[in-house]
């Protein structure tokens, strides 16, 4: 398998590409989604593979110059890493690049020179920056029978191509075809604007190799750092002094309180950075006298956990009303049963007894003074915000 | 999609190159950061978070005491101010002033950029 090195889509795709296969990052125009195809260069770099990036979109200077933006240093694999240049006798300008097409407005040039290379090469990741320049320049139908051979060749010889396409106005054909038969995998890339927040996200359209999955992730770009899943809001929400400050503290790279006496009065806001994962996590005050600012704060969270005080049983009613208040329910949630280091605390399948929780909402023990769970907590809560969206 | 990003972004720069203006933000009433012109970036989504629930708790406490929806809220202290006014239903707009400029022409510019911003996200 060839990993594609985008967070969580290498688990949705099974652990990669297989060789031989194709895939396209299918961007909606206007979107971030050129670093796809350049993070899938860098991760089969680093797993010490060999890749070739095929530049039509400008100089490969600059495309260096972007790995370097992101913090990945390719010009350390001379020796795996070759830049195909379609770019530069357009202008007319010398190339210093091993492979150049001559003549990037005919496709008979181009796909001489990718046969070529598909002939010649060991096994490589072959990575298309713009596949949407190439058919503007030598013409959609054109492209797309060239490409239609690249991926049976590629076939062959086993090789794995991976191309970006951003989805400018062509024919509905073409889009169709790109969408449709073309490729091997479809990696959807679009943004999400009818709710306030402006988000990117990805979803698998289609793969052939893998059962049909319907997930998709939000995303943001960072310069350096590339790709992060984003959860723009996670809420912890719970009884007073069930330690939920102390959770969004214990879980957060970054946070801070408005607190007044060890006891929260307006929020806890803090913001993790966790295997690929990026999240932004609010914790509201729990004492009842606050619950208008709960009101106020608990708008648009994709997750929620509960924390709860396992030593105190009569928490468990204030903790519904609470899931009540934030409009929780229905929300992917987990529940923190914190303070387990405490006698007297119960174990949380007591807790999901005297609480009468469903058997699908997770219980996770914490001790969060000690971290203790906090991160498990937080993977479990990740994978049931993923589970099913997109 | 983009164009609604693009607008926003020239409606807070405009507003950023009032005199005085320090920093400047879009957030969603429920404290997500939309977009900002900050400098310290990775302090930017505490700041929109703080400043959507100082401007929620005021409007709590004035509609609960019968006083009506808040204006604004200004938060002056001897480094800066602070101020924060809703755009809309779904957002409000935050700018941080240095401390030796007159807020006249600052909050007659936000005023102006809450409606357009309230017009967008509506």
């Amino acid at each position: 398998m060839i990993e594609t090195g985008i967070p969580k889509l290498d688990e949705f795709l099974g652990g990669g590409m297989p060789k031989g296969k194709s895939l396209v990052y299918f961007i909606q125009p206007g979107v971030e989604g050129e670093v796809f195809g350049m993070q899938t260069v860098y991760s089969a770099l680093k797993n010490g593979r060999n890749c070739i990036f095929v530049v039509s979109s400008t100089i490969p200077d600059i495309i260096r110059g972007q790995f370097k933006e992101f913090g990945w240093d390719i010009n350390s694999y001379n020796e795996t890493f070759f830049c195909v240049d379609a770019y530069d006798p357009l202008i007319g300008a010398p190339s210093k690049e091993k492979y150049v097409v001559s003549n990037p407005e005919s496709i008979e040039e181009f796909s001489k020179m990718i046969i070529n290379i598909i002939k010649d090469s060991p096994p490589t990741t072959i990575v298309f920056g713009s596949l949407s320049t190439i058919i503007d320049l030598c013409g959609e139908k054109e492209t797309i029978s060239a490409v239609r051979d690249w991926n049976k060749m590629a076939m062959l010889y086993d090789h794995v191509m991976i191309y970006n396409f951003t989805a400018w106005p062509y024919s509905e054909e073409t889009l169709n075809s790109i969408k449709g038969d073309l490729f091997n995998a479809v990696i959807s890339i679009g943004g999400i604007a009818e709710r306030v927040i402006f988000g990117q996200y990805f979803g698998i359209l289609k793969s052939d190799w893998t059962k049909e999955i319907k997930k998709s992730m939000l995303f943001r770009v960072l310069r350096p750092g590339g790709i992060k899943l984003y959860i723009p809001k996670i809420l912890v929400t719970g009884p007073f002094d069930s330690g939920k400050t102390t959770f969004v503290h214990a879980l957060s790279t970054r946070a801070i309180s408005v607190d007044r006496l060890g006891t929260t009065i307006a929020l806890d806001h803090g913001h993790v950075d966790y295997k690929g994962f990026s999240a932004d996590i609010f914790g509201t005050p729990g004492q009842e006298r606050f619950d208008p600012i709960i009101k106020l704060l608990s708008g648009e969270s994709m997750g929620v956990f509960l924390i709860v005080d396992s030593t105190n049983p009569t928490d468990f009613v204030r903790a519904k009303q609470m899931l009540e208040i934030t409009k929780s329910y229905g929300l992917p949630m987990v529940v923190v049963a914190n303070k387990q280091d405490l006698p007297g605390a119960m174990a949380p399948e007591e807790i999901r007894k005297q609480f009468n929780l469903p058997q699908d909402i997770p219980i996770v023990s914490v001790v969060a003074t000690d971290k203790k769970g906090v991160f498990e907590a937080f993977e479990v809560l990740i994978d049931k915000i993923t589970e099913g969206r997109i | 999609m983009p164009d609604i990003i693009d607008i926003l972004d020239e409606i807070l720069e405009n507003l950023r190159k009032t005199g005085g203006v320090e920093a400047c933000a879009a957030v969603s009433r429920d404290g997500l950061l939309i977009r900002g012109i900050i400098q310290k970036q990775q302090f930017a989504e505490s700041f929109a978070a703080m400043a959507a629930t100082m401007l929620g708790a005021a409007e709590t406490a004035t509609i609960e005491l019968g006083k009506g929806v808040p204006n604004r809220v200004i938060v002056e202290s001897d480094q800066g101010k602070l101020i924060a006014v809703g755009a809309g239903p779904k957002a409000l707009l935050i700018v941080l002033v240095d401390s030796n400029t007159g807020l006249g022409l600052i909050l007659l510019e936000l005023e102006k950029a809450a409606l357009k911003v309230k017009e967008l996200l509506t």
